[in-house]
């Protein structure tokens, strides 16, 4: 009986055990999971921005406004804001809100800082993985070094950036 | 002769005491004496209540300076340490959970390419060397 392929994973504990994580480059689930709180973190903060705006005018000059969904203005206006909150944040810190939930962290593709321009092009390039019906994520699952199409466009990649082994054995230490 | 025999006798009638004394009480099998007393009766012959009314509980509280006591204690560090100790495991759970998934879409896909997986890949070459350096 021969041991399938897939099966050669080191016997023992799990990775998050026996390794610390940090430095390497993060998966599918850590970055899909960091853009899901990222998209509901920028949705909530517009939709807030948006409810501050209808208050301040009803004070103001007596009258409501009604947002409209489908408006190209507001769409329009989603659309700056979340560039706004992903470029800023990648180009600041390397990491959204998500991303620091999640302890993944964008980097330059030798895993030095991402400078602001990568953060911008990165961000510019990020619906064109999504427009190619999602195939831009392909690289994610199947490349050596887990790049999406918007990471090799804007020469960066994403790694995880928080130590798996400190923090299990702090949980040790505190059992 | 009275005067000189006096306290000979003496230390001899404390010897022989002792003696007595310590064979006795080596003779005493102390557990069945216990056996055979009744605490619950002598528990019942104690009114706690009396006892307890001849204790001023009010003077002693007073005589604590709680104010000085919290005061020393640095309650504000206290409770930001177990709350930020608690944000920090929730933290460390949901990131284990996701990079247990991680491993497990991975370990999916190398099965499915029909390649040996052997943990994620990385780190890139830069931050190898920066972290060497």
């Amino acid at each position: 009986m021969t041991a399938r392929a897939g099966d050669a994973t080191p016997s023992g504990p799990p990775i998050i055990v026996r390794e610390s994580l940090q430095g390497k480059y993060s998966g599918f689930a850590s970055r899909f999971a960091a853009f899901a709180v990222d998209v509901g973190v920028s949705l909530g903060v517009f939709m807030l921005a948006l409810a501050a705006i209808t208050f301040a005018a009803r004070v103001l000059t007596g009258k409501n406004i009604a947002w409209n969904k489908g408006d190209p203005w507001v769409i329009l206006a989603y659309a700056v804001w979340a560039f706004s909150y992903f470029a800023y944040s990648w180009a600041a810190s390397g990491r959204t809100a998500g991303m620091a939930l999640f302890g993944v962290r964008v980097v330059r593709d030798d895993g030095t800082d991402a400078s602001g321009r990568q953060a911008v092009v990165r961000t510019l390039a990020l619906p064109l993985s999504f427009l190619l019906l999602g195939l831009g994520f392909v690289g994610i699952l199947l490349g050596d070094r887990r790049r999406a199409l918007h990471d090799v466009i804007a020469g960066t990649a994403v790694i995880y950036s928080w130590d798996a082994r400190a923090a299990r054995l702090r949980f040790l230490s505190r059992g | 002769m009275n005067g000189r025999l006096g306290p000979s006798m003496e230390a001899l009638a404390q010897a022989v005491a002792q003696r007595a004394v310590e064979i006795v009480v080596s003779a005493l099998d102390v557990n069945a004496l216990l056996d055979r007393v009744d605490l619950n009766a002598v528990l019942d012959q104690v009114d706690i209540g009396q006892v307890l009314d001849r204790i001023d509980l009010n003077g002693i509280v007073e005589r604590i300076d709680v104010e000085a006591l919290v005061e020393q204690t640095d309650l504000g560090a206290i409770i930001a340490r177990s709350s930020s100790g608690v944000a920090s495991d929730v933290l460390d759970v949901v990131r284990s959970q996701t990079v247990g998934l991680d491993e497990f879409i991975a370990r999916w896909i190398a099965r499915l390419r029909r390649r040996p997986y052997t943990g994620p890949p990385g780190p890139p070459d830069g931050l190898h060397a920066r972290a060497g350096s």
